[in-house]
């Protein structure tokens, strides 16, 4: 076997490279602690005492707002981590050796992974903890409604945090595929977004070109599904609630579908970059 | 010394595109060269002709418009290639938040190094590069001289034959470029090829056996820097002061040998030399004459 075939320790040594970079920029902490302050603000409903529907207002806006700090943390982190290595050209002493350009993309890749996969781990922990304390003390407040135990199905709300965590890895993908033919890293994040917006709202345009009924509307909303995944898939919060359960067939299509997009985007990444000169 | 030329650049073209209207840039225009295994080489010229540019398509960095290059007669293009080649950019900037060892085990791990092998590796390198005591030290800390021996001590962690170097004294102080000038007649005397980027003619000028000048991208001239600087066939006197009288006495002196005196003036000694030769207290001098 030649000892130049595409190496996932050169891989990893990459992403730990990537992580190590991200950890010291500290921009992880600083969204966590927005994300964990907002999170805590939904504590002050206590006063209310709404019930159940409390829980799934806490849910709700902990999963909103990991979801909502989760996409930007993705996108600029890719960014940035991606062109500090070119402008400071460190990508240079990297490439010159004998290392090929899609193991360093998906190093990248990994590296910044890591860095999302704690952030979700983080933040899914603080949700449940979060909900878990309300809960009992919602159970000592009104234990008639409690009788049968906890309504909560905890391992759906990690399911739905690891949709999460998945529609974040093609959204890093895809921002990795930007950046590949970008020449600066506000480019990047600006169309990052712009199609982080259009992978979010596309379902919109698919109705509405499916009630227009006309074959070139339809033509063009399977285009466009084709080409930008339907982030909505990943919000697998509002398909169950917080009490129902998420079947192992859903799970398992979700993250089909995501590995699609990223193995997609990922070709393509590494396509672009082999022609893209440093 | 191998009869294998370390590198074979043949007809190599570079155009860069510039903007949507298609205007073009030539980088590299039709450049040929044959580098020998074993020697130091230095690839001169002006800003904007073409050094880093051929370095880049050496190093499969950029892909070339035309042309071919081979680097140990691997085509470029490979990864054997960069199995035996080593890299230092200009100015260097490295992963700051690593130590000197790790950022050393980084590269290595790179080319393949692992366990024992690789940490005795590492700690061979960084004393070579006169580094073992700031290996713990993180890179961000590192003065510019101490960036460049890092730079060379990871370029070199996998035992390259052929290590280039783009303006390795850029910025540097005379103690920087006096150590930095040794560790490239030290690469030299372990076989190794040395190509050395420059636009400091009379830098290189004391370490190349060859130079080759570019110029808009075109080979303007190739030779021996005794060659390219017209002084082959001609000898240097450092005498104390003579009086006309003396200076008369000379010349005849010389013609009658069939020799002429070419030149008289004022002896100018290198700022540079005289920094080494008189360094500040406490510092031992780096050059010796």
């Amino acid at each position: 076997m030649n000892a130049w075939q595409f190496s996932p320790r050169r891989v990893g040594l990459i992403a730990r490279v990537t992580f190590l970079e991200a950890r010291r920029q500290r921009l992880l902490p600083l969204l966590m602690l927005g994300a964990a302050g907002l999170e805590l603000g939904a504590q002050m409903l206590e006063e209310f005492n709404f019930g159940l529907s409390e829980l799934k207002f806490i849910a709700d806006l902990g999963q909103g707002v990991a979801a909502f700090f989760g996409s930007i943390l993705a996108i600029v982190a890719s960014a940035q981590l991606f062109f500090r290595e070119i402008d400071e050209r460190s990508a240079l002493t990297l490439l010159a050796k004998p290392v090929r350009r899609s193991e360093y993309l998906a190093g990248k890749f990994f590296g910044i992974m890591a860095v999302i996969s704690l952030f979700c781990v983080l933040m899914t922990a603080l949700i449940i903890v979060m909900l878990w304390s309300r809960e009992t003390a919602l159970m000592h407040g009104r234990p008639e409604l409690w009788e049968r135990g906890r309504h909560l199905n905890y391992a759906a709300i990690l399911a739905v945090g690891f949709a999460h965590w998945l529609g974040l890895a093609v959204l890093v993908a895809f921002t990795l595929l930007i950046a590949s033919f970008a020449q600066s890293s506000l480019f990047t994040v600006g169309v990052s977004l712009g199609v982080l917006v259009i992978c979010q709202l596309q379902f919109l345009a698919q109705e509405a070109y499916a009630k227009a009924g006309t074959l070139g509307g339809r033509w063009v909303a399977g285009f466009i599904a084709l080409l930008f995944p339907n982030f909505q898939v990943f919000n697998l919060g509002d398909v169950t609630g917080v009490e129902g359960e998420i079947g192992v067939m859903l799970l398992a299509r979700v993250t089909g579908y995501a590995l699609f997009y990223v193995g997609v985007a990922g070709m393509l990444a590494v396509f672009c970059f082999k022609r893209r000169e440093i | 010394m191998s009869a294998e030329p370390a590198v074979v650049i043949q007809e190599l073209t570079k155009d860069f595109e510039l903007g949507l209207r298609g205007t073009r840039l030539r980088a590299v225009d039709h450049l040929s060269l044959r580098i020998a295994a074993g020697q130091i080489f230095g690839l001169l010229g002006p800003n904007g002709s073409g050094k880093s540019t051929t370095v880049k398509l050496v190093l499969d960095l950029l892909s070339a418009t035309s042309g071919e290059c081979r680097v140990f007669g691997v085509p470029s293009g490979c990864m054997e290639s960069r199995r035996s080649t080593a890299y230092l950019p200009e100015s260097p900037c490295f992963h700051r938040y690593l130590t000197g060892r790790e950022l050393v085990g980084l590269h290595g791990g790179l080319c393949g190094l692992r366990g024992a092998p690789l940490k005795a590796r590492v700690d061979e390198m960084l004393s070579w590069a006169g580094l073992a005591e700031a290996a713990s030290r993180r890179v961000g800390t590192y003065s510019k001289g101490m960036l460049q021996r890092i730079g060379l001590a990871q370029a070199l962690v996998h035992d390259p034959r052929l290590v280039i170097l783009d303006e390795p004294t850029a910025g540097m102080d005379p103690a920087g470029v006096a150590d930095i000038t040794a560790l490239i007649l030290r690469l030299k005397a372990e076989g190794r090829t040395v190509i050395i980027v420059s636009h400091l003619l009379e830098q290189v000028e004391e370490v190349c056996d060859r130079v080759a000048i570019l110029d808009h991208g075109r080979l303007v001239r190739e030779g021996t820097p005794a060659e390219l600087a017209g002084s082959a066939s001609r000898q240097a006197l450092v005498v104390d002061p003579l009086n006309p009288e003396q200076l008369t006495e000379l010349s005849a002196w010389l013609e009658a040998r069939g020799r002429s005196l070419l030149s008289v003036g004022p002896f100018r000694s290198g700022m540079d030399r005289s920094f080494l030769l008189t360094p500040p207290a406490g510092h031992a001098a780096k050059y010796k004459p």
